[in-house]
Parts: C-alpha cells; structure tokens; sequence
C-alpha cells in the first residue's frame, strides 16, 4: 500500500518521457470519473453506459470559463464538477426510478443527446470546430505539476469513494444491487441512496472531464465518442463489481494495453467487447475473482474428515438412564 | 410538409420492426437485447455487399441478408443468452448483449468501412418517383407484413402458441414439457430474420452504415417503451409516433434536436403511462 503510493508520487522522476507521464495523468483522469461510476455501477448495479455526457459537460464547462471568459482555472475546475453533479441530477431524477435495461438506454440516449446539444449551440461550444483547452497556472503548468494535480484529486476522489464503500453506504449500496425489493424491505431508502450516488458520480466525472480537457488542450464533439463510455464501463466490469482496486487495475491494464500492443488498438472496440463477453460469460465476479479460482483449482484447501466418536456413557447420563 | 410525412411513417415504420424483433426475444426470454438494431444493420450491410460488390440478383441478396441476419440471432442467444439466463443475476444479460452488439459493430466497421454506403435498388424504378419512392415505401410495407404474420403466427400455429406459453410463463411451459432452450433459439433466429429483412428493405432509406445499429437499438427501444412492452400492436404504434414526430421536428426546428425530441416524447409517456400505450401494469416484484 504505502509502495504504491510511494511509487505513485515518484512517479515524475522515474518516467523516461514525456508521453508515459502523459498517459499517467489520462489514467487518472479516467480513475476520477470510473471512481465515482463504480459507486453507482459496482455497487448500486445500476448499469449507466453514458457517463461520457457528464465527462463532456465538465470538459465543455472548464473551457468555456477558463478558456473563453477567462475564469480563475481552480475556480473552474469547481465549477465543472459542480456543473456536472447538476447534470447527473436532473438525468437521475427521471431515470433512476426506471428498471434496469430502462435506465441503461436513458443514460445512453444522454449521452447521444450531448453530443447534439454540443453540436447544436456552435456559439457558446465551437459546434463541431472545437474548443482550445487553458493549462492551469504556474507551478502546475508542466506536464509534472499536471500530474500532481490529477495525482491530488484522484486521491481525494478515491479516499472519499473508499469511505463510502466500507462504511455502512457501501453495505446498503450492495443490498439494492443484490435486491432493490429485499434492501427496501430493511429500510434502505432506494431512490434517495441511488441519487446521491448518482450525483455524487456526475461531480466526479464533471472533475474528470474538466482535467481531461486541459491535459488534451484541444476537445470537440468528437472526443467524447460513445465508445469512450463504453470503456469506463468496461473497466469496471473487468475489474469486479464491487471493489476499489479491481476498477483501478482494471482502468489502468485497459488504458496501457492498446497503447503497447499496436494491434490492440485496430481492433479498438472489437477488443473491450470480447473481454468484456468473456468476463461476464466465465468470470462475473471480475478479474480479481481470477485469483481466487485459480488457487481453488490448483490448491484445493482438503476437507480433512474427522472422526467423531460418541461418548456413550454421558448421553445415557444426560437421558437419565441408569448406568448398567 | 407532405415530404416530412412521409419520411416520418418510413423511418417510424423501421423502428417498428426493430420493436417487433424485441418483442420477439421478448416473448420468450424477458430480455430486451441490446443487438437487435445491430440485426438490422447487419442485413442492411450484408444486402449492399451482395448486390452492390457481389452482383448477386436480388433474390439472392435477399436470402444471404435474412440468413445472415438469423445466424446472428442464433449466435445472440447461444453466445449471450443462454449461459447467462441458467443464473438469476438480471444484470448479466445487459452486459453480454451490449458485449456482443460492440463486437458485431465493430467488426462490421473493420469488414466494411466506417463510412455510410449507399443501397442499391432493389425494384425497377424511376428515381423521379418523388415521394412515391420504394425507399419510403417497402419499409412501411415489411413491417406491416411482419406484424401481421407475427400475429397470425402466434395465433394459428402449434409454435406461436408455444411463444405465448413461454411468455406467460416459462417455467410452467417447461413443466408442461416444451423444449424451452430450442424455443427460444427459434425466436432469436425469427428476430434476427426479421430485424435483417427490415434492415434490407430500409437500406435505400437508411444506407449501409455500420454504427446504424445502436441508434436502431435505442430508437426501437424508444418505439416499444412508448407503445408497450410485449405488444405487437404497441410497437407498430409507437415506432410510427416516433418517426413522426422526429421528422416533424426536424420539418419546425431543424435537424440538430432529433434525439432530444425523441427522448422527451419516452419521458412523456413514461410519465404519463408507464406502462405504455398499448401495455399492461406489471405487479410489484416482491
């Protein structure tokens, strides 16, 4: 744990270039955003595939205040975050008393449904041109500083995601994904707990959209495809519903993978889905379920039979019979 | 005006077809598959293909489209269904169908291009036609065809009748000793033959595009939420209210808030009758 960290931090001083520190602040702009998703999707069950419409707003809202009207970018970042939390409301509100392959086309259509909006106001977003993305202000203006900016945020989005797991949350989180009628039924109060989650999601992924943009200084429409959700999703599908870490791996394997095999990235979409197939077909726990199997198949842990062996006497004392 | 009509019954009598063939999965599985618009893009593509670089005749493109389209079905419920169905997590079927409609669109992207392509013609006719075009009207034509045979077919046959079994109740049809696993491959292979049919008869409307399936997929869904879950009757009128209203929309304000418009009309009804249109009230699942 303290390794990882250690690690973590370092990382600046032991990256060769600039593009794998490149890649490490993409990954934790993504772990931001799958953070707070796997709150909603790990625990709660509610499957959402278009979390890429509320990484869009953050981004579109970090770079109309800081880039266009000049907005402290700290204040911004707020903003966006903010602006995102809003926005994972008003699509929670309607969506979430639905059920779930409902919900799962609502946030779909969401996401569909920013991408026209972007389109649509070409005045306040650029239309399909695009938007020229701030950096933020010195001492964060190098690609290290950047990163220990992501770095911060990634570690304050996951202490506070880990809180909510552990604690008592994150056992009703599992009881409404487990069964909605069974958690109900002990007094779990379902659609107030899966918007709060919900928000809580949309501020996280309005972060990461915003620190997205200014690490990609130049977005358009076209940057937040719908497969882009596709992938948050299977990040946390591979890594095991459920856990903290297992999204984390499952973000970080997913994101390095096609980038050091050249393959992989041809295959592009064509790969997630078929991992994501097998996963769901062979191991619905996640990949961290791997382990686990694995040692039952090789070091089965022996039922050793023991042999129990009456003590006569004392039944027939305890019965009250007489002693022969 | 008259041309915003008419677009809107074409385009409305697709996503029609579409809820048909989720209805159809529907019936005897309970789930909504997120391949089903990926079906009728599959028979869009795989018509274009035969005809407009095959050159095969017409007929023939027909087949290969409703065989290809059926062997996709077949592969939905072998590869995502049935393993996934034998456990009780309701979740798992949403994840295998999404995980094998990526891969299909995908590798139709690879295979045949990312670009949209046009149909050829499928009948012998003058392009001055206007708005009595067969590519406003073979769409309306098949998925009218479709629901009526699908509701002559549950109605006068052994196996429509074993479809409205499961429907009611697979367990009780197992006991009564149908085969259910069979039955419900039929439906998928039927689903799948009818999703590409309708692909193939829209493709002059739609052109052979290959992300056309997942916005057929939630169109669709749109279409039979709107209409009702499990009503043939329902989607027929749902996905033509939907085609009208999208192109009417677009007639008044422009092409930009399509989607929008179309996600407030399956708020609207969801608010006002959750049920649908045509559906019936669940009971509370405790």
């Amino acid at each position: 744990m303290l390794a990882g960290a250690l690690f973590l931090i370092g990382l600046p001083l032991l990256a060769q270039d600039e593009y794998q520190l490149h890649l490490a602040c993409l990954i934790g702009c993504y772990w931001i955003l799958i953070a707070g998703l796997n709150l909603a999707v790990g625990y709660t069950g509610q499957l959402s595939i278009g979390h890429v419409g509320l990484l869009a707003i953050g981004a579109y809202v970090f770079a109309i205040l800081a880039g266009r009207n000049g907005v402290n970018p700290y204040l911004a970042l707020g903003a966006a975050g903010g602006m995102g939390g809003l926005c994972g409301l008003l699509l929670g509100l309607p969506s979430l008393r639905l059920p779930g392959f409902y919900f799962a086309m609502s946030t779909l259509a969401f996401a569909l449904i920013v991408s026209e909006l972007i389109l649509a106001q070409g005045g306040l977003t650029g239309g399909g041109v695009g938007l020229a993305v701030p950096g933020f202000p010195k001492p964060v203006d190098t690609p290290a500083g950047f990163y220990c900016l992501v770095l911060a945020v990634s570690a304050v989005v996951s202490l506070l995601a880990w809180n909510v797991a552990r604690h008592m949350w994150g056992r009703a989180l599992i009881a409404v994904r487990d069964s909605a009628v069974a958690a109900a039924a002990v007094g779990v109060p379902l659609f107030r707990l899966k918007l709060t989650v919900f928000v809580f999601s949309g501020v996280t992924a309005g972060l990461a959209g915003a620190l997205f943009a200014s690490l990609q200084s130049y977005i358009t429409p076209d940057t937040f495809v719908f497969d882009l959700g596709l992938f948050f999703f299977v990040c946390i599908i591979i890594g095991g519903r459920g856990s903290i870490l297992g999204p984390f791996l499952g973000t970080v394997v997913l994101t390095v993978l096609p980038e050091a095999v050249a393959p992989l990235a041809r295959l592009g979409n064509f790969f997630y889905g078929l991992l994501l197939l097998m996963v769901v077909l062979l191991l619905p726990e996640g990949i961290g379920r791997l382990v686990s199997v694995l040692r039952e198949r090789f070091w089965p842990v022996r039922l050793e039979s023991v042999a129990v062996a009456p003590d006569l006497p004392r039944l027939a004392r305890a019965l009250g019979h007489k002693q022969p | 005006m008259l041309a915003a009509l008419v677009t809107g019954i074409a385009t409305g009598a697709v996503y029609a077809a579409v809820a048909l063939a989720y209805n159809l999965m529907f019936s005897t599985s309970k789930v909504l598959s997120v391949t089903t618009g990926h079906l009728c893009m599959l028979g869009g593509v795989l018509g274009a293909w035969a005809m407009g670089n095959a050159h095969l005749p017409m007929p023939v493109a027909l087949a290969l489209a409703v065989a290809g389209g059926g062997l996709a079905g077949w592969i939905t419920d072998v590869v995502a269904i049935r393993r996934v169905l034998a456990r009780s997590d309701e979740h798992l079927w949403l994840l295998s169908t999404l995980a094998l409609a990526t891969m299909l669109q995908q590798a139709v992207g690879l295979w045949w291009g990312t670009e949209p392509k046009p149909f050829p013609r499928l009948l012998a006719q003058d392009f001055g036609a206007g708005l009595g075009d067969q590519k406003y009207w073979l769409p309306v034509v098949v998925a009218a065809a479709a629901a009526l045979g699908l509701e002559l077919f549950y109605r006068r046959t052994l196996y429509g009748k074993l479809f409205l079994a499961m429907s009611e109740d697979a367990f009780a049809a197992r006991a009564r000793g149908i085969p259910t696993d069979r039955i419900r491959s039929l439906s998928y292979v039927m689903a799948g033959m009818l999703g590409a049919l309708a692909g193939f008869a829209a493709g002059q409307l739609t052109f052979a595009f290959f992300a056309l399936g997942l916005t057929l997929t939630l169109n669709g869904f749109i279409a039979l939420a709107v209409g009702g879950l499990g009503s043939n009757r329902g989607a027929l009128a749902g996905g033509l209210a939907l085609g009208l209203v999208n192109s009417l929309a677009t007639y008044g304000l422009g092409g930009e808030y399509q989607q929008t418009i179309s996600v407030g009309l399956l708020l609207l009804v969801l608010l006002l009758r959750p049920q649908g249109l045509f559906g019936v009230r669940a009971l509370r699942p405790v």
